[in-house]
């Protein structure tokens, strides 16, 4: 699916320089699930927004599909992400001027989905995360863990190869956090690659393989056994 | 997508309901004000278009030499012989008319009312397709002919059942004297032509012939080089292949080979206008770029409504970082995200146009009762330009706000990190600091105009205006018999202090010159000086003081000025005297000057004038004008006016005492009285309506600015939640954060000031060129201004200051 070769990412201001990400290399499997832990300030979101194209990397290469985008342009890389990728965020960012249903709608508006087909996929989608019955609610009227379900139903709803999911349970207690994992379990075993940060050691056990990050750099990697 | 991005935008203006009100609102305001000034000014342009030979229609007017001293650049008219001159020598002219305005008293039977009549050749009605409700364009063909508008005809001839047929034939005599008969009745002339124009306050009501005038003066209006009047127009028919510039030529030809070299020293030459541009021809007059300038300050007012509007949005689309970065994330390009917000800001210009044509919907009808106009918003032929400039301030408006938000990256725009650079809130800070230059200097200027008509007023008090009851036109040969009773009849009303005569009383607009010379026949060194008629005890009645010589009196011979007087006592301005070449007053008295009459001096023996007093320099002749050099001479043949002084308490007792001796001794003349006030007004008012206008595009300018201001500060202050919450933990104050706040907001402002200032001194000082008597209060004026819009822009920002800053810490951290 996905192949990274000494990839580094260096902030850079006029006096200081940081380096996020230092001469990081792995690949992920179509179909895997992969967490990403590892302290605050390690470099995990930089590596996913990297992954998710939505940030270019300093240095190194990053083969998706095949295709190597480490340089690639926003327009290019837009034309990636919107195939491929769908986003889980931590702090849920739902429009909170668009319904439940127009939120969901908003992943299939940029891939050209004709009208008929896009209300037919988001009520499908939302059934399937169970929120279909507040899909005319603004997201201001729901609990963050419904909201949540929101999220996750607009990644899923442009059908991408891979989702990137950053701290999804983060802002949500324990019982909703169980919720969202179970789900994201259960599309994981109907084929999606799912790349997630997580806090929780809990949390990343859902997930096959564990890549733990210390000061930008891959420190272990435990891979998990089936059940 | 289209109805997406429609959904969010409106959903946006309802999510921040103050916002939008503050950016529609504006914006709307701004079109408002720039809409009406665009309608007003082309309705102003494009008057008597609808006669049927409007494009071939042309004015001729002259242009006077610098050293004419009238006050004006340009009049409307030409000298009266210049008409049949053009026929006899330009025979390409289609047609040639002149009109010749002129009071007189008509009587119908018992129906008597003072009317202006415009007498006109008989090419008047072939050059103009009137609308003829009775009779025809050849009305004029007969000498007695006279034309009454609709609402004229049923003034004179009133019945339950009237109509035009009625009229016709009916007999009107002017001044008891001479017998018009009717011979057509036309529809009054809409209020879009020059014939019926608010700006001229000369109303096309009644036109009869030039010859019947003739009868009624005995003056020849043919070979006169002497009578310019403004009104008195020249209209000519051209051949469609001819236009102005070949008209102008002939005319300046025809003038070059006849005028008198007293003409040519007046005038260096003579214009012509198109018949659209004849409505506007007083502000050309005058100098004055009025339409222009309205034009411009509405586009003025537009800029701020603009820039107002592209701030507001800017700071408020980073409030929406959040929704853009998501829709990156989701592969939105940056095309669509432009085309987003573009047709968002487009749809706000749209709506904003719409609330803008309603505001005019309901002004232009109050503003057409008010001015006399028939201004309309013809959507028709508006349509094109309305969406053209809609669309244009939707683009415009909307593209910096669309280009801040679309430049960052996703993540920073998920991050809520994008434009909180110093180049973002540099750029903001401009356009805020451009709307308050353009207001600041516009207050300005409405500061100092209105100074200076104060000072006017203030000049005018020289003169016991409010005591002045003036007597007007008494020019007439039945009641110049009658002044001396009329005179010893008011004396006996216990309120009268004074009744005296003269051509003209103060502030009266127009002119009547003579020139003179120190030394009998020096020619060369010529002057010229107005002169002014007055009666023994005018310069009392008026408080003019002297300050060497005596006043007029009854007791020497020569102060009374008769035809054949060969020397004549008069007093006359300081000015005057230096101008004639004397070094003072003591200097002039009892000296004398003679007259120079106009060619041949030769032929006639000089009058001689000996100054037996000097008065102060005085503005007699409107304040508009610099103080001109004048003289004062006793000669009854020019007793037009009375002037009675009265003691101010009882005055409608009084008003009917005069009325009552009017009506005694001149039963067969209406009485036509005008308080000295009035007759300042007349003029004042023209200069009070510009100042109107100017307040009104200032108060918009301003108006915007702070509202802009008012936005634009909540926003900030809302977004510096946190930084102020962390300022509170470390310690600062409520009144620092406060004097922070405001410190950092009113940046704009005082950099607007430093442009501003020089910007207003510049401006307002050509405006005060064209005033003898100018205020000195200029620069603390414009320092005042400054201050107004500077102390408000505090006021505006500190209200938003201290909620913020009195907010306790914690909430202010969590807002985040």
């Amino acid at each position: 699916m996905l192949k990274l070769n000494n990839l580094s990412k260096v902030y850079r201001t006029e006096e200081v320089e940081t380096t996020a990400l230092n001469n990081i290399s792995f690949h992920i499997e179509k179909g895997e699930f992969v967490a990403i832990m590892g302290p605050s300030g390690c470099g995990k979101s930089t590596l996913l927004n990297i992954i998710g194209m939505l940030d270019n990397p300093s240095s190194g290469e990053y083969h998706f599909l095949g295709e190597e985008i480490a340089q690639a342009s926003e327009k290019q890389l837009a034309n990636i992400r919107k195939q491929n990728i769908g986003f889980i965020f931590q702090s849920f960012n739902l429009i909170d001027e668009l319904t439940v249903s127009e939120n969901v709608e908003l992943a299939l508006l940029y891939n050209d989905v004709p009208a008929k087909e896009r209300k037919e996929r988001v009520a499908r989608v939302l059934d399937k995360v169970g929120i279909a019955h507040r899909a005319r609610h603004m997201p201001s009227q729901l609990s963050g863990g419904q909201q949540q379900r929101v999220a996750v139903a607009r990644a899923l709803v442009a059908e991408p190869a891979m989702i990137l999911a950053d701290e999804p349970t983060g802002n949500l207690d324990s019982a909703h956090g169980e919720e969202v994992m179970q789900m994201l379990k259960s599309l994981n075993e109907e084929g999606s690659t799912i790349i997630m940060v997580t806090h929780s050691p809990s949390h990343a056990d859902y997930a096959r393989r564990t890549i733990n990050l210390f000061d930008g750099q891959v420190v272990t990697e435990i891979y998990r056994a089936a059940e | 997508m289209f109805k997406n991005y429609i959904l969010i935008a409106l959903r946006n203006m309802m999510h921040n309901k103050l916002y939008s009100l503050i950016n529609i609102g504006g914006l709307a305001l701004g079109l408002a004000v720039f809409v009406f000034a665009t309608v007003l000014s082309n309705y102003e342009k494009t008057h008597d278009m609808f006669f049927d030979k409007a494009d071939r229609i042309y004015t001729l007017g002259s242009v006077f030499s610098p050293t004419a001293n009238v006050g004006v650049i340009e009049d409307d008219n030409v000298y009266t012989t210049m008409a049949p001159l053009l026929t006899a020598e330009v025979p390409d002219i289609e047609a040639i008319a002149r009109i010749v305005k002129h009071e007189f008293l008509l009587s119908m039977g018992d129906r008597k009312f003072y009317q202006d009549i415009k007498f006109a050749d008989k090419a008047f009605l072939k050059i103009f397709d009137f609308d003829y409700l009775a009779g025809d364009s050849s009305a004029l063909d007969d000498p007695s002919g006279i034309v009454l508008t609709e609402t004229m005809a049923r003034k004179y001839f009133p019945s339950p059942d009237f109509s035009a047929e009625m009229a016709m034939g009916q007999v009107i005599s002017l001044d008891h004297k001479h017998d018009l008969r009717v011979t057509a009745v036309i529809r009054d002339v809409p209020k879009n032509s020059h014939f019926s124009s608010s700006l001229f306050g000369d109303y096309l009501a009644v036109v009869a012939t030039l010859p019947a005038l003739n009868k009624m003066t005995g003056y020849n209006l043919d070979g006169n080089w002497g009578n310019l009047t403004s009104g008195n127009l020249t209209y000519v028919l051209l051949p469609a292949h001819l236009d102005a510039e070949w008209l102008e030529r002939q005319a300046n030809g025809v003038f070059d080979r006849h005028a008198s070299d007293y003409a040519k020293d007046y005038l260096t030459g003579l214009k012509s206008h198109r018949l659209q541009d004849v409505n506007l021809v007083i502000w050309d007059m005058l100098g004055l770029p009025v339409i222009e300038g309205m034009v411009v300050l509405g586009f003025l007012v537009l800029i701020i409504a603009g820039l107002n509007y592209t701030n507001l949005a800017t700071a408020q689309a980073m409030g929406r970082a959040k929704e853009v970065g998501l829709r990156k994330t989701m592969g939105a390009s940056r095309g669509q995200l432009l085309t987003q917000f573009l047709i968002e800001s487009m749809a706000i210009a749209m709506i904003a146009m719409l609330v803008a044509l309603a505001m005019l919907e309901m002004i232009i009808p109050v503003f057409n009762d008010s001015m006399g106009k028939i201004v309309s918003l013809e959507y028709s032929s508006l349509l094109p330009s309305l969406m053209g400039v809609t669309f244009l301030v939707g683009l415009i408006a909307g593209l910096y706000p669309a280009y801040v938000i679309i430049r960052a990256t996703p993540v920073d725009a998920l991050n809520n990190a994008l434009g909180t650079g110093s180049k973002g809130s540099f750029v903001r800070s401009c356009m805020m600091g451009a709307q308050f230059v353009i207001s600041i200097v516009m207050l300005a200027m409405v500061a100092v105009v209105s100074f200076q008509n104060e000072k006017m007023k203030e000049s005018s008090e020289i003169y016991p205006k409010s005591q002045i009851v003036t007597l007007q036109r008494l020019g007439v040969d039945d009641l110049q018999g009658r002044l001396e009773t009329l005179q010893r009849e008011m004396n006996t009303i216990p309120e009268v202090e004074n009744v005296t005569f003269s051509s003209r009383v103060p502030f009266e607009q127009g002119s009547w010159t003579f020139d003179v010379t120190k030394n009998s026949g020096d020619v060369a060194a010529k002057v010229s000086l107005h002169r002014i008629a007055v009666e023994y005890d005018f310069l009392k009645t008026y408080d003019i003081p002297l300050i060497a010589g005596r006043d007029f009196s009854r007791d020497f011979a020569n102060d009374l000025e008769t035809r054949d007087s060969r020397a004549v006592n008069v007093i006359l301005n300081e000015l005057a005297l230096k101008k004639i070449g004397f070094a003072s007053a003591e200097d002039a008295l009892n000296k004398s000057f003679y007259q120079v009459y106009g060619g041949h001096a030769a032929a006639k023996k000089s009058k001689a004038y000996v100054i037996v007093g000097v008065m102060a320099d005085q503005n007699f002749l409107g304040l508009h004008n610099d103080v001109k050099p004048f003289v004062f001479r006793v000669d009854p043949r020019y007793y037009y006016k009375a002037s009675i002084r009265i003691k101010g308490q009882n005055l409608t007792q009084t008003m009917e005492e005069i009325n009552d001796i009017w009506q005694k001794i001149n039963p067969d003349y209406p009485i036509q009285v005008k308080f000295l006030d009035e007759i300042f007004d007349m003029t004042f008012k023209r200069s009070r309506a510009i100042n109107m206008v100017l307040a009104g595009f200032a108060v918009m300018a301003l108006t915007l600015a702070f509202v802009g201001l008012f936005g634009l500060s909540a926003f900030m202050a809302e977004r510096r939640t946190k930084e102020i919450g962390l300022r509170k933990v470390m310690g600062a104050k409520t009144h620092q954060i406060v004097l922070l706040l405001i410190w950092q907001f009113s940046r704009p402002v005082l950099w607007a000031l430093a442009l501003a200032l020089p910007l207003a001194y510049l401006a307002s000082d050509a405006y005060l060129t064209s005033f003898a008597d100018r205020i000195n209060l200029q620069m603390v004026l414009i320092a005042g201004s400054g201050l107004v819009a500077l102390v408000l822009s505090w006021l505006i920002v500190s209200a938003h200051a201290v909620r913020v800053a009195r907010r306790k810490p914690i909430t202010a951290l969590r807002y985040e």
